[in-house]
């Protein structure tokens, strides 16, 4: 047994060593691998922005009174909303929102001011395009700040509450708590984080495995004594290397460029790092020793772990949002625990108290994925 | 060396092996001595990869057994493995690394490392006589040298069995009588090769040849003797202007106790039986109301691929009858 070892660290070392290679010599592996998540990490902090302010606004003032145009200056004073044009009629309402002209319309109606000044509730009403129910409930939550301001204001000036400010709900605070600006860059690096390692680790082992398969190279390696498990080692830990670089380039560039913060343990973001990987590379191994075919592989990946990532991890939707039967399958999606774990950490400095569970799923996942991919790779052909 | 007085390094009793239904190695018995040159030849899909694979322990067999180096193939596969060197049919390297990093990788997987596998990565190399190509990237090598080269990689750790399926498959024949040169000095050094090939020629430079029929083996001895067995008698060349001629085929076929009559380039080729009468004059008598000009008529030798048409023809009459009969091929 004493020359065993020696020997297995030798043959997992020129497995590895050999991947390495492939790695290098093959320019798609290293965009998947560095560049994608640095493109990925810029498109979806700057471009496609889950931050919504300049929602363009139109107003229909149908009061015309102080009064109103006071709240209509509570509305844009933030930026938030942008003025776009006043509508003579909140008939034409409609037509601007089609012509993507506004996608708020503010109608604030005749006797807006006299009710104001009887002490009655004044109504007015905010109009939404929702065909970006996104945005649509963000504009929402944000003219309920407002108006609960414009109150504050009112009730203020008139008297009738004293010290205003006591009286906003808490509810408005509490929204942005760990993200004061709202700003969801920060909120995304997880998620970016998550989904890229996802998916190189998981489509990089499937299609490397299947690449031997196809070759014929596998029935070359099964006739060496070279073991499964060997087999299953050397190929993965140069994948594994390649995401740990991915896990530092994407806080590096998050910090650098959208100061995200790190707040929580470098140890627990580094052991979940590693069980988030060890999973993935699991499940692509498995996918490869099903197919055995590198198109096949690709598929299953995309299906199997760059959706569910992307849709299904509380990168892209909230999970709380999602019907049922989808907050169900997310459960045993890894990028929600990894993702969890990640804004746990860099965002709110939670520590092994809070993400405990999470970890543990992450590590028994990784376990079953591993396990089950070495047992189905039979060392032997047919 | 013709490892005769040699151990036995591969016995092989009833091997079979079964793809569902299919039977693509049937009940196959042979042995190998130390140092031999042991050819396989067979047609497509005749079972010489099944064999191999049984052999090297990739493959369990459904029925029989084999012992390679000492081991059993259905007990202890992978004893077997540190023991061997297997070039396989279809990949030889990998096309997208050097040359040395390639035999780096094979050497590492039979446990090689350090200065000891640098070494031996230089021995092979300049065995095969590529000692100067270690850093070219292997998919940019013609075809003949990276079967070398896999050659190199498949002797790394000293095999006492070197298993190569088909090395020349579509190998300049230059290359492929190199590579037949670097085989031959291999046995030389006491190392058993078991080859299977496609090319009739090649088979000639083996010490014994096995022909693989259909999944089983249906002739098994040294060349000479093959060829005594299954092509007795003599094979006349002729050559001549207008031999292309129905006329000129039609009458060497009629002499008394012709097998076989074949176009050769130019000329044909007669093959008789060996108890036929006719000599190079009757030939030349038969052929003068025919051709024009006087032709040359030379005594030739039997080759394999006359034994091997020979021995798929009476398989085959063989199975005819069996099917007349009822029973379908075994
Ligand atoms: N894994 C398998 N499953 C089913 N059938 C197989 C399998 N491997 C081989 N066969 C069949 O067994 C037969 C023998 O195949 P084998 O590869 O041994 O032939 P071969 O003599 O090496 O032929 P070739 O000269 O084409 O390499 C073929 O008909 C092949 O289709
Ligand atoms: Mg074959």
């Amino acid at each position: 047994m004493s020359r065993r070892l020696p020997d297995s660290l030798v043959r997992v070392g020129a497995l590895a060593a050999k991947e390495a290679l492939h790695i290098r010599r093959d320019p798609r592996t290293l965009y998947l691998g560095l560049f994608l998540p640095l493109i990925m990490l810029l498109l979806f902090g700057f471009g496609v922005s889950f931050d919504i302010d300049h929602i363009p606004l139109a107003v229909a003032d149908q009061d015309r009174t102080a009064e109103s145009r006071a709240l209509l200056q509570d509305f844009v004073a933030a930026h938030e909303f942008e003025l776009k044009g006043a509508l003579p009629d909140p008939d034409r309402a409609t037509r601007i929102m089609a012509a993507h002209r506004a996608t708020a319309v503010l109608v604030i109606p005749p006797g807006y001011a006299e009710a104001l000044a009887r002490g009655d509730t004044a109504t007015v009403a905010l109009l939404l395009d929702a065909s970006d129910p996104h945005s649509a409930q963000q504009s929402l939550a944000r003219a309920d700040v407002m108006a609960q301001v414009a109150t504050a204001r009112v009730a203020a000036a008139s008297g009738l509450l004293a010290g205003g400010g006591d009286g906003l709900p808490l509810s408005a605070r509490t929204w942005t708590r760990f993200n004061p600006a709202g700003r969801s860059a920060l909120y995304l690096v997880p998620g970016v984080t998550a989904y890229v390692l996802a998916l190189v680790a998981v489509l990089l082992t499937s299609l490397a495995v299947a690449r031997e398969w196809e070759r014929g190279s596998m029935e070359q390696l099964f006739a060496t004594p070279v073991g499964r498990l060997e087999i299953v080692v050397g190929k993965l830990l140069p994948y594994l290397a390649m995401g740990v670089v991915q896990v530092l380039l994407v806080m590096t560039a998050g910090a650098w460029v959208f100061g995200l913060p790190f707040r929580g343990s470098l140890w627990l973001l580094s052991l979940a790092s590693v069980l988030f990987m060890l999973g993935m590379l699991g499940q692509g191994l498995l996918i490869s020793v099903i197919a055995r075919n590198q198109m096949v592989a690709t598929q299953a990946s995309m299906l199997s772990a760059m959706l569910p990532s992307m849709l299904l991890s509380g990168f892209m939707f909230p999970i709380e949002n999602m019907p049922g039967i989808l907050q169900f399958i997310s459960h045993i999606v890894p990028a929600r625990y990894y993702i969890a774990i990640l804004r746990g950490v860099l965002l709110k400095g939670n520590g092994l108290a809070e993400l405990h569970t999470e970890l543990l799923l992450l590590g028994i996942f990784a376990v079953v994925m591993v396990a089950v991919s070495t047992a189905r790779f039979k060392r032997k052909l047919a | 060396m013709t490892g005769a007085g040699e151990p036995t390094v591969i016995e092989v009793a009833g091997l079979t092996r079964r793809f569902g239904r299919f039977t693509a190695v049937d009940h196959v018995d042979f042995s190998v001595r130390r140092g031999e040159i042991f050819g396989y030849l067979g047609a497509n899909g005749a079972g010489k990869s099944t064999t191999i694979r049984m052999l090297c322990g990739l493959l369990a067999p459904t029925e029989g057994d084999a012992v390679v180096a000492g081991f059993r193939v259905s007990t202890e596969p992978e004893r077997i493995k540190r023991r061997i060197g297997y070039m396989s049919q279809r990949f030889s390297l990998y096309p997208d690394l050097r040359v040395r990093h390639n035999l780096e990788f094979f050497g590492g997987a039979y446990g090689l490392w350090g200065r000891h596998l640098a070494g031996r990565i230089d021995e092979v190399l300049a065995r095969v006589g590529l000692q100067d190509l270690d850093d070219s990237v292997t998919h940019a090598l013609p075809g003949g040298i990276r079967q070398r080269v896999a050659l190199a990689a498949a002797i790394l750790h000293q095999p006492d069995i070197v298993f190569l399926d088909e090395p020349t498959a579509g190998v300049d024949p230059v290359a492929r009588r190199n590579f037949w040169s670097l085989i031959r000095t291999l046995s030389e050094a006491g190392t058993t090769i078991f080859v299977t090939t496609h090319y009739m020629d090649e088979a000639e430079y083996c010490n014994r040849v096995g022909l693989m029929v259909a999944g089983r083996l249906a002739a098994l001895d040294t060349p000479a003797a093959l060829k005594a067995r299954h092509v007795p008698g003599r094979v006349w060349m002729i050559r001549g202007p207008s031999l292309g001629r129905p006329e000129a085929r039609q009458r060497l076929a009629a002499l008394p106790g012709a097998i076989q009559v074949q176009t050769m380039g130019a000329g044909l080729r007669l093959r008789l039986s060996a108890d036929s009468p006719v000599d190079a004059d009757t030939i030349r008598r038969a052929l003068a109301t025919v051709v024009d000009q006087p032709v040359e008529v030379e005594a030739d030798e039997a080759t394999l691929e006359d034994v091997f048409l020979a021995v798929v023809d009476a398989d085959a009459w063989r199975r005819g009858t069996a099917i007349a009969r009822g029973e379908g091929p075994p």
